[in-house]
């Protein structure tokens, strides 16, 4: 029988020659709270330091594409909703423009207007949420109960003029579902007044505070060069300060006419493309954001958003990527069409999976508890990842 | 040593600064809703459960159609020569008994794409949010006003219809054919 390694008493207690130790495997997720989901990490760790870190995806898959080759045109702008389910505007939007450039169709002027101003209205919904489960991961918990607070206010605007507070099947193609009631604009800029200076609130309590700058600045940093070739686009590549927007370097809808700055990481607070830059970054956006939404609501044109809604959607034969910006990067639909009034195929290039992809890059070398910012600081939304 | 002394105080200092927001937080007003005791407004568009208004539904199955979940089922027959079923509101006149209606809320994802196809404006979204049941079954709504009896008779005699139909094309088929021969035989005899 083997000796056991257990002293009989505390004073026999001897250190064997070689203390034998060997690499642990632990399975992070899929019910860990701060994997934003149910993503699963499979951890190679040597003590508190991670050797290999390799993301288990696919516990939220649902088979989009696939059903995408079933359905009409129109009924798969529902399905859209549920991939980045916390920024359900922007991912109507890559795909209605989509078709529309396959049609070569004309949008109404107001129903342009509008799709952009939800469309950054929902980024700044989505940011909130990005920095307010972020401060929650890293230990902070009272910034995430303002974040909701104001992104609620948000969601009423949406109510009022979707009639959902998530999933919206707002913008259809050809325009949107629903023409803005009245005083919805006021109150769109009552909200932009109210919201400024939030954003001040929330660099006090969280962006600026010590203990959360040494938790994310020089954390997890992404080198421009790791995030291009991992395919990494969106807030995530801007903090690594590489310039790259999609709304500026191949714009859609009318993003073209407005003026805003395209926000990037400078290592403010340590090295470029750490945690922090990410981070920052996003809170930046949002002051774009709102710059966008006062110009496009000063130039909202009157008219029927509905006028260029056509009533069969009749794709020609051909294929076309559309590629739009949304909170998270590039999201990608790739269409082709056979003609009939079922897409042949709708494959989804979706950032958080790309983003995600880069865990395994530059996770070697960091603590566990490290892990949990970098994984909070890429804002990876399972729906989208596993689609 | 100096860093970490200046770590220190300005990891106090920051932490001040945010408890400032804080305690300005303290003296103002909730912004919380106490549910089930307040209850808020929602505004008209809400999307929140399917409502049909059955005297308006003509049976034309667009919502049906539409629905990319399929949660709704609609069963029709057609109604008779002389049965007069009524006008919708908007003054179309119904042609078909709906004797199924059926959705399940449970499958619905409330898009609302039913909603728009609709001719009459019968099938609406309200904003009625609280229809949460124990039981997965009980969210099969059924709309469709006819008893089983009165839906059994109705099937019975379109089918009887149907039967009828398809006899007395048959028997046109058939005549059709007789002729057909006849021709045929008499241009065999013709042409002999």
């Amino acid at each position: 029988m083997k000796k056991s390694n257990i002293p009989e008493s505390q004073f026999e207690l001897q250190v064997p020659e070689s203390l034998k130790t060997e690499e642990m495997t632990i399975s992070m997720g899929p019910q860990h709270p701060s994997t934003h989901g149910v993503l699963q990490v499979i951890l190679k760790t040597d003590g508190e330091i991670i050797n290999s870190a390799k993301p288990q995806i696919g516990y939220l898959h649902r088979c989009f594409e696939k059903h995408a080759e079933n359905i009409t045109w129109h009924q798969v702008i529902p399905f859209t909703d549920r991939l980045d389910y916390i920024a359900s505007m922007n991912n109507n939007l890559g795909y209605v423009i989509g078709i529309e450039r396959m049609m070569n169709l004309e949008v109404n002027e107001r129903a342009e207007h509008l799709r952009v101003v939800v469309s950054e209205l929902n980024r700044i919904a989505s940011h909130l949420i990005a920095l307010g489960t972020y401060g929650l991961d890293i230990g902070a918990f009272t910034p995430f109960l303002y974040v909701f607070r104001d992104r609620e206010k948000i969601l009423d605007l949406f109510e009022e003029i979707s009639g959902a507070r998530l999933l919206y099947n707002y913008i259809w193609v050809g325009g949107v579902a629903y023409d803005a009631p009245e005083g919805w604009r006021e109150k769109v800029l009552e909200f932009c007044d109210y919201f400024e200076p939030k954003i001040k609130e929330y660099n006090d309590i969280l962006t600026y505070n010590k203990i959360f700058i040494e938790r994310t600045a020089n954390v997890g940093v992404i080198p421009a060069e790791v995030g291009i070739s991992y395919g990494v686009s969106g807030p995530s590549l801007r903090g690594s300060g590489v310039n790259f927007d999609l709304r500026k370097d191949d714009p859609y809808s009318i993003y073209d006419r407005f003026d805003f700055n395209v926000v990037v990481g400078k290592g403010e607070m340590g090295t470029v493309g750490d945690t922090w830059d990410r981070y920052w970054v996003r809170v930046d956006e949002m002051v774009e954001s709102v710059k966008i939404i006062r110009q496009a609501l000063e130039n909202l044109p009157e008219g029927d958003a509905k006028e260029t809604v056509p009533r069969n959607i009749k794709v020609p034969a051909g294929e076309y990527y559309m590629r739009t910006e949304t909170p998270r990067g590039e999201l990608g639909f790739y269409i082709i069409s056979d003609g009939s009034k079922m897409p042949n195929r709708v494959k989804v290039r979706s950032p958080a999976f790309c983003n995600l992809s880069v865990l395994q890059a530059i996770a070697p070398g960091v603590m566990i508890a490290d892990l949990v910012a970098i994984i909070g600081s890429l804002d990876i939304v399972l729906g989208e990842v596993d689609r | 040593m100096r860093q970490y002394f200046k770590n220190i105080y300005e990891a106090i200092a920051t932490i001040l600064v945010g408890m400032g927001v804080t305690w300005r937080h303290l003296f103002t007003r909730a912004v919380t809703v106490q549910y089930p005791h307040v209850k808020r407004e929602l505004p008209e568009r809400s999307r929140m459960q399917l409502f049909v208004e059955m005297d308006d539904c003509i049976g034309c199955m667009a919502c049906q159609r539409a629905c990319p979940v399929d949660c709704i089922d609609i069963k029709t027959v057609r109604a008779g020569k002389e049965e007069d079923l009524g006008e919708t509101s908007n003054g179309q006149k119904k042609r078909l008994h709906v004797v199924q209606f059926n959705i399940d809320m449970g499958k619905c994802c409330y898009c609302s794409d039913c909603v728009f196809p609709c001719p009459t404006g019968a099938i609406r979204m309200t904003p009625e949010y609280e229809f949460t049941t124990y039981d997965r079954s009980s969210l099969l709504f059924k709309f469709a006003t006819y008893t089983p009896e009165q839906i059994s008779e109705l099937q019975e005699r379109e089918r009887k219809e149907k039967e009828a139909q398809a006899a007395a094309r048959a028997a046109k088929l058939k005549a059709a054919e007789e002729a057909k021969k006849a021709a045929a035989k008499n241009d065999e005899t013709k042409s002999e």
